[in-house]
């Protein structure tokens, strides 16, 4: 319970309490929920048009609508706490499922038509900036290449800079032709070090296999306090291999913020401890 | 057409977006000159006045549609097309959209790439810009114009931070105008 710490921008009405937990000084800090918790029905497609309808194949995404709110593992046994914010079910049925792909059995969330929809998309990255902005963000890091799409619009709008975590070799580095050779003598041995990269890299898992992803050392500072963006968490994986890459360079990787979460996957778990903010949460 | 010719001369945003632009040399092969826009996304107040620049000339042009080439044309594209209104649609490496798509082949230095972009993301009779961080022998912009087109929207113009000077004599692409910010740096004088 003393952990327990639960945050919501999402009230409908205009004054609601902005979450302290983002300041540097506050540490465990409870932010009381409203007392009155009661689930609110939320309409799915309004009828408007959408670009969806254009779509071939196309499945309302994620039953039901729900925002997720961060939650420590006491709140996860309650139910249905939230209120949503009337801007969630704009966006939740303006993402589309494609069944199959990338192969049998897989439940595809394609964010592409999420984008179609200017409304749906400037709400998006509303609800981001509404919770990063003033927080002392200084570092917005997307992952290639969903997270491109989302993250620098925030960091734009929060006045951080953008990072782009990215798939080996994409990221230039000066080759230091010739070698920058940098020796000390250790007893009798003198080792040689050639000076070192521009960009460091870090190893993943995959369903099958592994994966890497690189940063530029020198695009962060220690200290500095990132957010972190992709489309969607699944696993985990990728978005933990982002957490470390950042941490490695003594940054302080303040939450994880993706449009969608795959519950079942178990990604929130994959982070431990690490904060994670989601608009959407499909079971 | 470079923007200092046409209406921003002596603009100060371009110098400072120009010298936020990183060069890497002999990346990603000898004798190539990279020029590096991860630095000006770190430049914030450069970053924004690009994506000002793009939006001021963009804003009344009618355009429903902005087409980002994966994945640097991502970095700039969305914040274009969320300030004018527009939608957004990537054109990707293959067998990255999933659904229906269509391709369209195009010619690298060595061999050849695709392109490829989502069936009904876009509609007869729209306008579209195509967004991407430089263009240098215009076969990527080219494939990006031509699907597009392919789906029977008109390709406004296609913009760029970077242009190589090649292009400048002949700043059309399959009769498209071509928008670039600055011009490629040779040497990075902040070694």
């Amino acid at each position: 319970m003393q952990n327990a710490s639960l945050e919501s921008v999402f009230y409908s009405q205009k004054n609601h309490i902005s979450p302290p937990f983002l300041s540097p000084s506050s540490s465990d800090s409870l932010f009381s929920p409203s007392p009155e918790r009661h689930r609110v029905s939320v309409a799915t497609n309004s009828g408007k048009r959408s670009p969806l309808n254009r779509f071939n194949n196309y499945q309302p995404a994620l039953h039901p609508l729900r925002c997720t709110v961060e939650l420590k593992q006491q709140m996860a046994t309650e139910e249905a706490a939230q209120i949503q914010d009337p801007r969630i079910a704009g966006i939740s049925s303006s993402i589309r499922v494609i069944p199959d792909f990338p192969k049998p059995g897989i439940m595809f969330q394609d964010i592409t038509t999420l984008l179609l929809d200017p409304k749906a998309f400037k709400d998006t990255i509303d609800l981001f900036v509404e919770r990063y902005k003033g927080k002392d963000i200084s570092v917005v890091a997307g992952i290639e290449a969903r997270g491109f799409i989302f993250g620098p619009p925030i960091a734009l709008a929060i006045g951080a800079k953008f990072v782009p975590m990215r798939k080996p070799n994409k990221l230039p580095e000066t080759q230091k032709f010739p070698y920058k050779l940098v020796s000390c003598k250790e007893g009798n041995v003198i080792r040689v070090y050639i000076a070192s990269r521009e960009v460091i890299s870090e190893k993943y898992s995959l369903e099958y296999g592994t994966d890497i992803m690189e940063m530029h050392v020198g695009a962060v500072q220690p200290g500095e306090r990132a957010l972190v963006v992709d489309d969607l968490i699944a696993t985990g994986g990728t978005l933990c291999a982002a957490i470390k890459l950042l941490e490695r360079v003594g940054v302080h990787v303040v939450e994880s913020a993706c449009v969608i979460e795959l519950k079942e996957l178990k990604g929130r778990e994959r982070l431990v401890d690490k904060s994670l903010f989601v608009l959407i949460s499909s079971t | 057409m470079f923007a200092a010719e046409n209406g921003l001369k002596g603009d100060p945003r371009l110098q400072a977006i120009s010298k936020a632009i990183r060069v890497v040399p002999h990346f990603p092969k000898p004798g190539i000159m990279f020029q590096d826009i991860t630095t000006l996304l770190l430049d914030h107040k450069a970053f924004k006045d690009t994506v000002d620049i793009f939006v001021d000339r963009y804003r009344d042009m009618g355009i429903s549609v902005v087409a980002g080439v994966e994945a640097r044309g991502f970095m700039f594209g969305p914040s274009v097309a969320l300030a004018i209104g527009a939608k957004f649609v990537p054109l990707r490496k293959p067998r990255k959209l999933p659904g229906e798509v269509i391709s369209e082949e195009y010619v690298l230095e060595y061999g050849t790439d695709c392109l490829e972009m989502h069936v009904g993301a876009v509609q007869p009779g729209e306008r579209a810009l195509v967004i991407d961080d430089l263009v240098a022998t215009g076969g990527t912009l080219s494939a990006a114009i031509r699907l597009l087109e392919r789906m029977e929207a008109e390709v406004v113009e296609c913009a760029c931070v970077i242009g190589v000077p090649e292009v400048k004599g002949q700043c059309r692409l399959n009769g498209k105008p071509l928008y670039i910010l600055v011009e490629p740096r040779q040497i990075d004088n902040r070694c």
